[in-house]
Parts: structure tokens; C-alpha cells; sequence
């Protein structure tokens, strides 16, 4: 179990026995698990960032599974999502996966296969929150630079000596110095190599 | 005759013998005599080789000697000097040691002596062979020429009057100081010449040594042959001789010849040989000129008689002539120009004969023909070859009103024919030219008479050929009355070529006798023009009209179009007229609305079935995967030892509860059927199976089986719930087709039997399936049975309610690998009270 503590399960079915039969299978596994009816049962108590992933019904009155994967997607909530089809369902399980679905699985299911794809989906999860998390963080420490110290930044991480930054932008070097000192402290970075790492997490395209 | 053929075979084999007696006798006599000479010098150069080969093996031998390792062992302790006083030693009757016998070994005459002498060639040593002393020229000192330092010599000289063969070669000592010289004598006498000359056969030839100067023989190979001493003109009377010089032998005083003796009776005997052999040659030759020439005359006379035989036999039949004998006897060859006088004397004379009897008959003829122009109804015209008219007949003067008199010698185109007729005309004379074209120059003009008035007219030309000149003799027949006839009868028939709808004319026999312009499209179909037959089945619905003189209708596909046909018989003269339609447009639009109907229904049913399907299987998967998911979970809290029992519980309650939801589902399907409302309406049950079958169309098709339908004659009324009843039909079809696809296509056969039992309406549906194992039929109407992957097993259950809701009865038959029978019977509908007859056909629409 490598998933968080607070992880849970979000299970979305219109059907209360089959709802109330998974919630039993997957507790016995010890995750922790949350249903909801329909997906707007859902959408009310979901935040974003919270730890975990959905396991939908394709096959609901009112939003449907598939429209209910849309409109996360499109809301830019990462969620993994999980989805359950009936008999027959297949063209629709392959829409779901080229929208962007984790798994799709088909009823009636082997349990472990179930049990597996759930934990890929909690592990996935956690991996990007993560990643999130690190890259706002830095967001927030960037956005407390000044333009001349974020013009620094990106010569000092670019490799540029405080000679060459000095000629660039027409400073002496001692100032150069000064602006280099408060970069490093505003963005908490111990040392030049921290502060590149740091750029590279912010933006990754630069890395092309 | 035969005695003429031998008489001439004779005088040519005696021509032959004659001039191969003077031509060839001569030729073979100087290519013998050439043939000789050339031999004679070839067998005299061989004989001087092997002579010298011979000499030349002593010259070998003696080096041999002259190097021997023992002489020069023996020459090593050894020094001559020079004023030493000489006195040879002589070895008698034994060899010295440095002496081994090479020449016995070789087959070569043994020397009568061996010399030794020192460097200046005085004798130091000398071997003795037999008893004769050493040749007083040589017995001190060798002659000086005889030696030399560097190489061998071979001399052949005469020593006290004998003649010997000299060699010497240079002797060195061990320690390659030149010590002397080695000199080997030996006699040339018989012996030695027989063993220069092994290998010859000495009857044919003898070989001998002379003495150039005196001509005396020295050495011979057989001295009682040729005695020694004698000179060669003595034996040019009784031999050949050929004499060659000897090749250089340096140092000898003798200039010696070597000759060769043929005996002259042998060359006589060779040349009488081939004498002989030519005149036998000759001979056969003659004789083979006598033979072949006597039969050649004999074979030709003959052959002459009998061809003059036959052609007497055949002028004596043709012409009625005597026969043309031979006056006297002999040799045809001889007798011929008689015969052929006698026989064109004959021949004139019968000709003559028949001239006479030709000319008789001519006038009669004439006499004939004038009465025929005279009676003719017919105008009669001839022309010559410029075209003037130079006969004319009293019809002729009747149809153009012009008298004998006029018409003579006038041009006839230009007398008697329009401008627009002339070029007709001059084609009919010209095609009446080829005789072998039948009918000759025939055709239908235009004419003139003396008023310029037209008349059609038709003219038959027959050409006269005449020596030198040819005549034409036209026949003109007035066909006015009839081209008006004709007239008429063409604009009747264009009544029917100008319809716009196919109308064609076939006669008893199925051929077309006319076609309009419309029907081409029909002739394409039938691939036939005017004049062929139609096709078969056509021409049996012809002849079928004829038969019973009752128009026929019948339809036909052609190029796409549809068109329904009128065969209309006109009994009289043995034709059937057809009388086409177009109905393309209106066959379109009737199965156009019958197959959208027919597709429509089908999608419907498809569709209905379709999601009842799925959602029963839909239905289905909630409360089993809930059930699933209860007993995985108990199962895992179990194994954790975690589950509280009343938890447990629970779940259990659940899982009985969702058990109870599925079984509850599957009642309600069943139910679902049986509670549709009645829906009844009387219908033919035989339509009702046209319609399951024509929804079947693609499935069939593709399965590629034809459904063989055996419907009852007559209508079956019942009264029952058409889509429910379509639906048994349909599911008991398609179960079939299933079936038949597990079967090689050759094999799939699928009938459909309807019939009347009393009361009762009763449908088969027969397959040629794999059949149904004996086991499996008893529980084939039960719900959840199914062979087919991926059946519900529902179609067969469900079709039992149905069947029973309308008091029938639905059953199976079946034998393993050889098919099944479905019977399906319901009760017939009660009869009917209003009068519709034509009620079966109507069919309520479906939705």
C-alpha cells in the first residue's frame, strides 16, 4: 500500500446494491471509500486535490459516466477514472479510454483485476499531485521576484557569469551580486545547482 | 517385242566396255605405276634409317664404353709416355676388366676387336674377340681422322679388304686426365646388315653396301641372294633398285651407296593383281548397262502399247471412229508415226461428221427460238456488245410502243430507259457478266416508252458469249400492277414499324419473321436478329399460343427494362404476333414500396430484439456483479480475520436479496411476452411465411442457401398476433440458417411446408443442419438452452408462449447429422361470414 492514508475511493452508480456491493469488496482491502448516486452527488462533494480516484458507471440517468469524465476533463480536475461497462458496452469503453480514461472494466469483473487497476489509479494519482504540488510551490516563490530579478534568474541559470549578466543589462557587477543573493533567498534555493532544478520544474519546456 | 530391248541393251553394254577399256585401263596403269614409286622410295628411305639408327646405337655404346668407371679406374695408375717402345697387349679369348659386354646386352653384333690407344692414337691395348688379328692398317697406330678429342666417330672403311664399322671416342682417367682413345672394329657383313635391318621381311626387299666408284656390291643383307662382289647393273634385269648415299661419315676412304633390291616378280604379280581387278570391274559395269537398259526399252515399249491401246479404246467411244490398227507387226517405238497417221485420218474424217449433224440440229434450234420470241409474254431484247438493239419481240413493240423497225440498231440505254435508270442498268450487265453468281443480272428499272411515259419494270439479263463477241438478252417484265400492290402493302406495314412499342411477327417454327424499330432492345436481349430463332422457352411459349389460338402474356427483362409481352397467335397462317409494353416504371415503383415496407419491418424486428437483448443483459449484470462483489468482500474479511459477524451478515442478506432481484428479472421477461395484448387478425399463414421469408432475403443470400417453399394450394386462414406468429417464423427460419452454416454450402437445403390437417394449419421448417443430439431436444423449448455461441437460449422459450397463447403447438424432430424439422400448428380461423374473397392477400400493415 503505497497509496496515501486519505486516499479514497470516489464510487459513482446509480445502482444502490451494486454501489453498496463494491464499497464492501474494496473497504475489505482497507481503502477508504465514498459513494454517490449520480454525478451530480459527486460534483457537489468533490473538491480538487483531493487524494484519490473515481470508479464510474458508463450507464447513468441524468450525466453519464462519459459526460461526467468530459466535464472533469474539461475543468482540468486530474482525477484518475476508472470505468465500469456492462455487457456490450465496448465501443463506449474504447471512447472513455481515448478520452483519456485510466481503465475500463467490463461486468461482471474478477475482483483482483478491479483491486489492481484501483491502486494503479491511487500510486498514478499520487505521483502527479505530487509533481503538482512541488510546481506550485514554485510558482509562488517565482511570482515574489522582480522583473529584474527574474531577468538574473534566467541568466544565472542559463549558465551567465555576473560579469556577462552586468554587461547585459548595463549594471555594475556588485549589483548583479546583490540581485543573485536576494534570487537565491526568495526562492529558498540552497545553491546554484537547486536554484537550475527549480527553473526546470517551472518550466519544463525549456528544457527542449 | 523383246529381242529390240536386248539388241539395244547389248550394243550399250559393249559402248561401256569399249570406252572404259580405253580410258580406264590406261588411268589405273599410271596411278599403279606412281603408287609403286612412291612405295619403292618409301620402303628404301626406311631401310637407310633403320641402318643408320643402328650405326648410331654402336656410337652410343661405345661412348658408354669410352666412359665406363671401371676403364677410367683401370687408365688411373697408368702413364704412356711417349718414347716408351710400343708393343701392343693383346687380350685374347677373355675381357679385360675394363671391358663389360654391352653389346650382346644392346642386340647389337659383337666387335671383332677393341682398341686402346694413347692421346696420339698409338695401340696400347687390344681385345681380341675371335681368332682374326688386329687389321694391319690399324695394328700399331689409328689413323688420325678416325679420332677425336671431343666427340664420337663412327667411320665404316675397308681394312685388309674387309669392310668395318670404325668408332672411337676420347678415354679419360679418374682423375679426368685424357688418357687415349677408345676404337671399337666390327664387321659389316650379312650378319650385321640382317641385324641393321631387323624387323624387315627380306623376301620383299634386300638391302646391300656398294662401292660408288666400281658399282660393286660390299656388304649384303643375304649374300646368297645378292653375292658379294657382283655389280649392280647385274640385278637391274630382275630387280628395282634404289640407291642412296650414305649420310656423311667423316674420315672413310669409300664413298659407299646404300641400295635397296625389290624383286621385279613381285611388283609384276602386284600389277597383274589390279589388272585383273579392273577388267572385273569393267565387266560388271557392262553388264549392268545390258540389264538395265534391255529392261528400261522393254518397260517403255510396253508401257506405249498399252497407252496407244487405251487410246483407241477411247476415240473409238467418243467418236465413233474404227479402230486404228498397227498394219504390220513389230516394235511400237517403231510402228508409232504409222499408227498416229492412221489414227488423225480417222480423227478428221469423224469430225467432219459431226459437223454436219451440229449444223442440222443449230437450225432446228433457231427455228424454235423464233417461235419462243414470237410467243413471249415477255419483251424480248438482244443486244450486242455496244449495246444496240439487234432483236426485238412483238411484246417488246407492245410494252414500249416503239416497232421493230425503230428499235433495230438504236442504242437501248439511250432509247429505252431514263437518265436515273442508266447507272442501274450498267451494274446489272455487269454483274450478269459473273455466271457463277446466282441469280445473274437481275433487277427491278425504271423504262420509257415512245411517249416518255415511265414504267417499272423488271429485267432479267442472261450474257451470249459468241467467239470474239458477246450478246446480251434482256427479259422485261411490266410490274406496274404489282408495285402498286406493293405500295399499298408497305404503307400497312409501317403502321407497325413506326409504333413506338416492340411489335414483332415469329412463325411456327419460333423464328422472327419481322421486328419494328422499337423492339431492338428485346432482339438484343433474346440475342437474335430478323430471320433467327428466339430462345428456347420463348419459342416453346409461341408454340404454346399457337396451340391453343389464346393470346399469352408474358413478361421479360431487357437491358433493365421490364416489358410485358402480348403473344397474340393468328392460327391461319401460323404466326404469333407479340405486342410489347414498357412497364419498367411501374414494376420499379411497385418494388420499391414493397421492399422499403419489407426492410422497415425487418430493421424493426431486428432492432426490438436487439435491445431487449441487451438490456436483459444489462438487467442481469447489476445484481450478479453485486452478488460477486459481496462474496469477494466476505471472502477477504474472512481471510483478514476482520469481518465482524453481524457485518457479515449483511452482506449475506444481501447477496440472497440481489439473487432474488435477478431471478425476479427473468420472470418478468417471460411474463413480458404473455402480457402483450391481443393483437389478432385473420391472415393467410402462407403469406405470413412469403413475408418471414423476404425479410429473410440477406440472411439467406448470404448464407447461400434458396429456401425451398411448398405451399399449400389454397389459403390458410388464422387468426392470430402477426408479429408474434412473424416472430416464431422468423426465430425458426434463423435457428435454421444458423444450423446451415455449419455445413459445407453444397449441403444446405432449408424447406418450408405449409398445409391443412382438418382444423388445423400446420408449418414445417426442414433443415439440412447437423441435427440436434437426442438429449438436447427433450429440454430444447426450455428456457436457457442454447447450442449457438453467444445465444441467450431464449428464442425457442419464448416462441413456446407464444404458440401456446394462440392454443398451438410447436415441436421438434430431429436426426443427428442429418437435419431438423420444426412443426408449428395452430388452430384455423373460424370461417368467415362476409363474402371478401380476396381477404388472405390483404394483410394489415405492420408497425
Amino acid at each position: 500500500m503505497t497509496a496515501e492514508a486519505n486516499a479514497t475511493v470516489f464510487i459513482v452508480d446509480d445502482d444502490q446494491a451494486m454501489r453498496t456491493s463494491l464499497q464492501w469488496l474494496i473497504e475489505s482491502t482497507g481503502m477508504s471509500v465514498k459513494t454517490y448516486d449520480s454525478a451530480d452527488a459527486f460534483l457537489a462533494d468533490y473538491y480538487p486535490g483531493r487524494a484519490g480516484c473515481l470508479l464510474l458507471d458508463v450507464r447513468m440517468p441524468g450525466m453519464s459516466g462519459l459526460e461526467l469524465q468530459a466535464y472533469l476533463a474539461r475543468e482540468g480536475f486530474r482525477i484518475p477514472v476508472i470505468l465500469i461497462t456492462g455487457h456490450g458496452d465496448v465501443a463506449m469503453a474504447v471512447r472513455a479510454m481515448k478520452a483519456g480514461a485510466m481503465d475500463f472494466i467490463e461486468k461482471p469483473f474478477h475482483d483482483e483485476d478491479l483491486l489492481r487497476s484501483l491502486r494503479n489509479a491511487l500510486d498514478h494519482d499520487q505521483k502527479t499531485r505530487a509533481n503538482r504540488l512541488a510546481r506550485a510551490d514554485i510558482a509562488r516563490r517565482l511570482a515574489e521576484l522582480t522583473p529584474r530579478e527574474h531577468e538574473v534568474m534566467a541568466m544565472v541559470t542559463d549558465g551567465k557569469s555576473n560579469k556577462e549578466i552586468a554587461a547585459a543589462l548595463g549594471v555594475s557587477a556588485k549589483t548583479v551580486e546583490a540581485h543573485r543573493a536576494r534570487v537565491m533567498e526568495k526562492m529558498r534555493a540552497e545553491s546554484l545547482a537547486e536554484l537550475v532544478r527549480m527553473a526546470l520544474i517551472a518550466a519544463p519546456e525549456a528544457l527542449v | 517385242m523383246p529381242w529390240i530391248a536386248i539388241v539395244v541393251g547389248l550394243a550399250t553394254g559393249i559402248a561401256v566396255w569399249t570406252v572404259l577399256d580405253q580410258i580406264q585401263t590406261r588411268q589405273v596403269d599410271k596411278i599403279f605405276g606412281q603408287e609403286l614409286q612412291v612405295q619403292l622410295d618409301l620402303r628404301a628411305r626406311e631401310s637407310l634409317i633403320r641402318f643408320d639408327r643402328y650405326l648410331s646405337s654402336y656410337a652410343a655404346t661405345t661412348r658408354l664404353l669410352a666412359n665406363y668407371r671401371k676403364l677410367s679406374e683401370y687408365l688411373e695408375p697408368l702413364f704412356w709416355s711417349d718414347d716408351e717402345a710400343i708393343e701392343p697387349v693383346v687380350y685374347k679369348d677373355f675381357r679385360p676388366q675394363w671391358l663389360p659386354d654391352f653389346f650382346e646386352r644392346d642386340a647389337l653384333t659383337p666387335p671383332s676387336h677393341v682398341l686402346l690407344t694413347d692421346a696420339y692414337g698409338r695401340v696400347r691395348e687390344v681385345f681380341q674377340a675371335g681368332s682374326q688379328a688386329v687389321p694391319t692398317e690399324i695394328a700399331d697406330q689409328a689413323p688420325t681422322q678416325w679420332l677425336d678429342r671431343h666427340d664420337v666417330r663412327t667411320v665404316i672403311d675397308r681394312l685388309d679388304e674387309r669392310l668395318y664399322l670404325i668408332t672411337s671416342d676420347a678415354a679419360e682417367d679418374a682423375g679426368g686426365y685424357h688418357m687415349g682413345y677408345l676404337v671399337v672394329l666390327v664387321p659389316v657383313d650379312a650378319t650385321f646388315m640382317v641385324a641393321s635391318q631387323r624387323g624387315i621381311d627380306i623376301e620383299r626387299a634386300a638391302v646391300a653396301l656398294v662401292d660408288s666408284d666400281e658399282q660393286r656390291i660390299l656388304a649384303s643383307l643375304d649374300p646368297r641372294v645378292i653375292g658379294l662382289d657382283s655389280t649392280l647393273s647385274d640385278w637391274s634385269e630382275t630387280h628395282v633398285i634404289t640407291s642412296q648415299s650414305l649420310p656423311e661419315y667423316e674420315g672413310s676412304d669409300s664413298n659407299l651407296l646404300f641400295a635397296t633390291f625389290v624383286p621385279q616378280s613381285r611388283v609384276e604379280k602386284m600389277s597383274r593383281h589390279v589388272r585383273i581387278f579392273e577388267r572385273r570391274q569393267r565387266f560388271y559395269a557392262a553388264a549392268v548397262f545390258v540389264i538395265v537398259f534391255t529392261g528400261l526399252i522393254y518397260l517403255v515399249s510396253s508401257r506405249l502399247n498399252r497407252v496407244l491401246k487405251r487410246m483407241t479404246r477411247f476415240s473409238q467411244r467418243a467418236l465413233g471412229i474404227p479402230e486404228p490398227g498397227f498394219q504390220r507387226g513389230g516394235n511400237q517405238l517403231v510402228l508409232l508415226e504409222d499408227w498416229i497417221q492412221h489414227f488423225t485420218q480417222l480423227v478428221l474424217r469423224a469430225r467432219e461428221e459431226m459437223s454436219r449433224r451440229h449444223q442440222a440440229a443449230m437450225r432446228e434450234s433457231e427455228a424454235l427460238k423464233a417461235a419462243m420470241m414470237e410467243a413471249s409474254l415477255d419483251a424480248i431484247v438482244t443486244l450486242d456488245h455496244s449495246g444496240r438493239v439487234i432483236e426485238y419481240n412483238p411484246s417488246a413493240e407492245r410494252l414500249f410502243g416503239v416497232g421493230r423497225p425503230f428499235a433495230l440498231g438504236a442504242v437501248f440505254v439511250e432509247r429505252f430507259l431514263p437518265d436515273v435508270a442508266r447507272p442501274a442498268f450498267k451494274r446489272l450487265l455487269d454483274r450478269s457478266r459473273h455466271r457463277h453468281r446466282e441469280p445473274l443480272g437481275r433487277g427491278e428499272l425504271i423504262a420509257l416508252n415512245a411517249d416518255g411515259g415511265e414504267i417499272p419494270v423488271e429485267i432479267s439479263i442472261a450474257p451470249i458469249e459468241r467467239v470474239g463477241e458477246r450478246f446480251f438478252t434482256l427479259y422485261i417484265h411490266d410490274i406496274s400492277s404489282r408495285k402498286q400492290a406493293e405500295q399499298e402493302i408497305k404503307s400497312l406495314a409501317r403502321f407497325a414499324s413506326e409504333s413506338p412499342h416492340p411489335i414483332l411477327r415469329v412463325n411456327a417454327a419460333g423464328l422472327i419473321v419481322y421486328a419494328n424499330n422499337a423492339s431492338r432492345p428485346l432482339l438484343r436481349a433474346w440475342n437474335a436478329d430478323p430471320g433467327e430463332p428466339l430462345p428456347e422457352d420463348w419459342g416453346t411459349a409461341v408454340a404454346a399460343a399457337l396451340e391453343t389460338a389464346q393470346p399469352l402474356e408474358r413478361e421479360l427483362e431487357a437491358g433493365g427494362q421490364v416489358y410485358s409481352l402480348l403473344l397474340a397467335p393468328i392460327r391461319d397462317l401460323g404466326y404469333v404476333n407479340l405486342y410489347a409494353r414498357d412497364i419498367t416504371a411501374v414494376r420499379r415503383a411497385e418494388q420499391e414500396s414493397r421492399q422499403h415496407q419489407a426492410e422497415l419491418v425487418h430493421v424493426c424486428r431486428l432492432s426490438t430484439m436487439g435491445e431487449v437483448a441487451t438490456g436483459m443483459a444489462h438487467e442481469l449484470n447489476q445484481p450478479l456483479s453485486a452478488i460477486v462483489n459481496y462474496a469477494n468482500g466476505c471472502v477477504r474479511r474472512l481471510q483478514g480475520g476482520q469481518g465482524q459477524p453481524e457485518e457479515l451478515v449483511g452482506a449475506m442478506t444481501q447477496i440472497t436479496a440481489q439473487a432474488k432481484r435477478a431471478s425476479e428479472i427473468i420472470k418478468r421477461l417471460r411474463a413480458l411476452v404473455g402480457k402483450q395484448p391481443p393483437a389478432r387478425a385473420e391472415v393467410d399463414l402462407n403469406h405470413l411465411v412469403r413475408e418471414v421469408c423476404s425479410f429473410l432475403e440477406f440472411e439467406t443470400s448470404r448464407v447461400g442457401v434458396a429456401i425451398e417453399l411448398e405451399l399449400s394450394g389454397e389459403a390458410i386462414p388464422v387468426c392470430v398476433d402477426l408479429v408474434q406468429v412473424e416472430q416464431v417464423l422468423l426465430n425458426l427460419v434463423g435457428n435454421a440458417l444458423d444450423a446451415l452454416e455449419e455445413r459445407p454450402e453444397s449441403e444446405r437445403r432449408l424447406r418450408i411446408r405449409t398445409e391443412l390437417e382438418d382444423d388445423w394449419a400446420h408449418v414445417e421448417v426442414a433443415d439440412s443442419g447437423p441435427g440436434i443430439d437426442p438429449e438436447h431436444l427433450k429440454r430444447l423449448f426450455d428456457p436457457f438452452v442454447t447450442t449457438k455461441e453467444g445465444g441467450m437460449g431464449m428464442g425457442l422459450a419464448i416462441s413456446q408462449t407464444i404458440v401456446e397463447n394462440h392454443e398451438g403447438r410447436i415441436w421438434a424432430e430431429s436426426v443427428l447429422g442429418q437435419g431438423s424439422t420444426f412443426h408449428l400448428r395452430l388452430p384455423l380461423a373460424p370461417p368467415v361470414r362476409d363474402d371478401a374473397g380476396t381477404r388472405a392477400d390483404v394483410l394489415e400493415p405492420i408497425d
